[in-house]
């Protein structure tokens, strides 16, 4: 009440000064009076200063209310009727000066002046009072703000004086109780949710897609380097080259009307009559609407035919749509809001006032063609010529090289049979290594020499290496040869080693072989035993052969290469004899040759008796040879007359038409290359 | 260049499809109305100096299978209500389609097409009952799909009248 005892103040001062002036001249008076009206008629403004909620309504001055305040400067008579008390507080405060003054003054104000100090009172009353202020101001608050708002700038600078008590009143409401704001923006935030729910997963499965598409593809690596080397995933990657896209068409429409506002049409796409199609767009936004259960505030958003999209951004005026062709990024749609609500700002009075005329949406091009976008693969699939020729070479070599590769097996594999089926050789290991073949195993060093083989297998010696461990084989044949090379047989003698590693020797030998090879034969690695059925070549048998074949004589008919009858006991002696002296002789390493020696008598002359006397030469050897005489042994030789034997008793004559028998020795040439 | 959305309305089978088919151009087939409801068509009218495009929503007529789709009225700047001249139901009907009109979109331009002129002889309608819409201040025109009568005039008639507003 502070403030309404300074006002009482204030009036307390002019009524003093009222009450001073009472002696003064009544032109003074008057004056004195005019200026207290006047000043009184200012106190509105000293009052409007003060804050409303400091004076407010209480229980012990229930009277300041309405009753007075439904009053009207009109009706004046009512109210000066001094019935409110309202007025006859006023009245009071004023008491000290009207104590003094004369009745009849007051009446000469009246007279004078008209003057109402009830009226004043009221008025002043009216303006003193926050709450009379408060409902006066409420009913003009609306059509207040209303006046503010038709001015862009007013409507932002009321906007920003309200923020702070708008963003305090939501918080404080939430905090009271949240299901009032959650109940009043329920409506608005479920279908956002729903939205980017939907949008979240058609991505996400887009993504999937793609993915599974292109993870297996030959492009797929050159795209994981791509995000090895850009730091991405490599889902981001996929996505980003292989989308392929075309904006084809943007239509921006008058959403009352459906009429078009402006298009932009990307070069080379042929469109229909894009009037219409705006107008047939919102025909089945209300179709839809009117056909399904759907909120008023859904709208299509999406027509999707084959690979064409229809893609439509609502906005409250206008309505963006969009034809698009392929696989769109959904920041196409970002780029679509963007749009249309920077359209709706810049031209939200032309969308207000659209009454048909579209030509101030014409600027809104730039906006419309920042939406035309097309989206590209990174190489057309045609464009890799490079990329298939070197498949194609790769898979030539590929080729040649497997071709090559399944020949050198098979012959690698040829030759480890062999070589696994040959006596004396183990293989334990062998493999295709880098740039050949490798083996390895035990070779007894009497058996076959796998270098050797290898030409037969056709493979490159150099690409082969081999590793064999020397050991000895205690197959027969192994034996066998082992036993020929440390006991050194004359070539009559046969060895043999049977199962048991038994060493049989069977032959003609000297008796000194003999005996030597009994001594060494058990020491053979393998021979368990030496037997041997080995004839004794002696030389004087030998000689003694000799000398029975030089004993014998085939006589032939005079002229004739024709053997006289009855000789037959004589040629088979000779055989006899002459294969007998070969094996003895082979064990004492000598060769055997029977000369063949043939005669005539001196009756022809002597180029017919040599001519005759060879004939009867070849005709003995061949007859020896008939009879299995090796008929390398024998040599035929014709003397003619010129050599004639003696000693015998028959006559010179008969004794010379003959052939005769005499057996020589070489040194034997012995083969060692081991035949048996 | 200014745009208008037109509405055709009236009942089913008064001929406005007929009407306008040989005065428009068309993209949609006729398999729209009994589908969608309505069928998209554009006609562009020279009046004084000035082009004006008229997008002509060719609604479904009413029937006893399909509603008017009043929400396909909004935003338009007028609308032709076409009536069969040799049926009389078509006239009344046209007359409550009016008042449906002007209830959910409020009152804009109009003409009263009494089609197919050309079959005067089986003509029912009263002509004490269109004297009384004239009188009402109703713009009556007779037309003719057959022979094109009135059309040219009615859609003039029309985009003058939008115009005004």
């Amino acid at each position: 009440m502070a403030d309404a005892s300074s006002d009482d103040r204030a009036v307390h001062d002019s009524n003093q000064r009222l009450n001073q002036g009472f002696s003064r001249s009544e032109a003074e008076i008057l004056t004195e009076l005019f200026k207290l009206m006047q000043e009184t008629g200012s106190h509105p403004q000293h009052f409007s200063a003060e804050p409303i909620a400091s004076n407010p309504p209480t229980a012990a001055e229930p009277d300041r209310t309405l009753p007075v305040r439904s009053a009207s400067p009109a009706g004046d008579e009512a109210f000066s009727a001094a019935s409110s008390p309202a007025a006859s507080s006023t009245s009071q405060a004023l008491q000290p000066a009207t104590d003094n003054l004369d009745t009849s003054l007051l009446e000469l104000q009246q007279l004078l002046f008209n003057f109402d100090q009830s009226h004043l009172n009221q008025l002043r009353e009216r303006l003193e009072n926050p709450e009379w202020r408060a409902a006066d101001i409420s009913a003009v608050l609306r059509q207040a703000i209303e006046l503010h708002t038709l001015e862009q700038e007013q409507v932002k600078r009321l906007a920003a004086a309200m923020l702070k008590t708008v963003e305090q009143a939501i918080q404080d409401s939430v905090q009271q109780d949240e299901t009032v704001m959650s109940n009043a923006i329920f409506p608005i935030v479920g279908p956002t949710i729903r939205k980017a729910i939907a949008a979240a997963l058609e991505n996400t499965v887009q993504s999937l897609d793609q993915l599974l598409e292109y993870s297996l593809s030959p492009q797929a690596w050159l795209w994981r380097l791509e995000a090895l080397r850009t730091r991405r995933s490599f889902a981001e990657i996929v996505l980003m080259r292989t989308l392929q896209f075309r904006v084809e068409q943007i239509f921006l429409i008058h959403r009352e009307t459906g009429l078009l506002l402006q298009e932009v049409i990307a070069p080379a796409v042929k469109a229909q009559d894009s009037e219409l199609v705006s107008a047939m767009l919102r025909a089945i936004d209300s179709f839809v609407q009117d056909s399904f259960t759907v909120k008023s505030s859904e709208s299509l958003d999406m027509l999707r035919f084959g690979d064409l999209t229809l893609w439509i951004e609502q906005g409250p005026q206008a309505i963006l749509a969009a034809a698009v062709r392929g696989q769109a990024p959904l920041e196409l749609r970002q780029t679509l809001r963007q749009a249309i609500e920077q359209i709706h700002r810049d031209h939200q009075l032309a969308l207000a006032a659209f009454q048909g005329d579209a030509t101030p949406f014409a600027a809104a091009l730039p906006q419309l063609e920042a939406c035309l976008q097309t989206g590209y693969r990174t190489a057309p699939k045609k464009g890799r010529p490079y990329f298939w020729a070197l498949f194609a070479v790769m898979m030539a070599g590929l080729g040649i090289g497997g071709g090559h590769e399944f020949l050198m097996r098979r012959r690698w594999g040829m030759y480890v049979d062999r070589l696994q089926s040959e006596p004396g050789i183990v293989v334990n290991r062998a493999a295709r290594q880098w740039g050949g073949f490798a083996i390895a195993g035990l070779r007894d060093p009497l058996a076959v020499d796998p270098v050797a083989l290898l030409s037969d297998s056709q493979l490159d010696p150099e690409t082969v290496t081999g590793k064999w461990q020397p050991y000895l084989s205690l197959e027969p044949p192994f034996i066998t040869a082992r036993a020929r090379q440390l006991l050194q047989p004359p070539s009559s003698v046969t060895l043999r080693v049977d199962p048991e590693g038994i060493l049989h020797a069977t032959g003609v030998a000297p008796l000194r072989w003999i005996q030597e090879a009994q001594r060494l034969a058990p020491l053979i690695p393998g021979v368990t035993r030496f037997e041997q059925q080995v004839t004794i070549a002696d030389w004087r048998d030998l000689q003694a052969s000799q000398a029975r074949i030089a004993a014998q004589l085939l006589r032939f008919e005079e002229g004739e290469t024709t053997l006289i009858a009855g000789q037959e006991a004589t040629i088979a002696l000779l055989v006899q004899e002459i294969q007998k002296a070969a094996r003895l002789a082979a064990g004492l390493n000598r060769q055997v040759q029977l000369q063949v020696i043939g005669r005539a008598n001196p009756r022809g002359t002597p180029a017919r008796n040599l001519a005759l006397s060879q004939e009867r030469a070849n005709q003995a050897a061949a007859m020896l040879a008939a009879r299995g005489v090796n008929s390398g042994q024998i040599k035929a030789i014709g003397v003619g007359a010129t050599q004639p034997l003696t000693q015998t008793a028959l006559p010179a004559e008969q004794l010379n038409r003959s052939v005769s028998f005499r057996l020589v020795f070489t040194n034997s040439v012995r083969s060692r290359s081991g035949n048996q | 260049m200014i745009q208008k959305k037109v509405c055709m309305v009236g009942a089913f089978a008064t001929g406005k499809t007929s009407l306008v088919a040989r005065y428009v151009r068309s993209i949609y087939s006729a398999v729209y109305q009994t589908t969608v409801g309505v069928k998209i068509d554009k006609k562009v009218v020279q009046l004084n100096e000035q082009e004006l495009t008229l997008i002509l929503w060719d609604l479904h007529g009413e029937d006893d299978f399909q509603k008017l789709r009043l929400s396909y009225l909004r935003g338009s700047s007028g609308y032709f209500l076409v009536v069969d001249g040799t049926r009389q139901e078509t006239f009344d009907k046209a007359c409550i389609l009016q008042s449906q009109v002007e209830e959910a979109i409020g009152t804009i331009p109009f003409i009263l097409l009494l089609n197919k002129v050309d079959l005067k002889d089986n003509w029912e309608l009263d002509n004490a009952v269109v004297a009384e819409v004239r009188d009402r201040g109703w713009i009556v025109i007779e037309s003719s799909a057959k022979t094109g009568t009135g059309v040219e005039e009615a859609f003039m008639t029309l985009s003058q009248k939008m115009l005004e507003v």
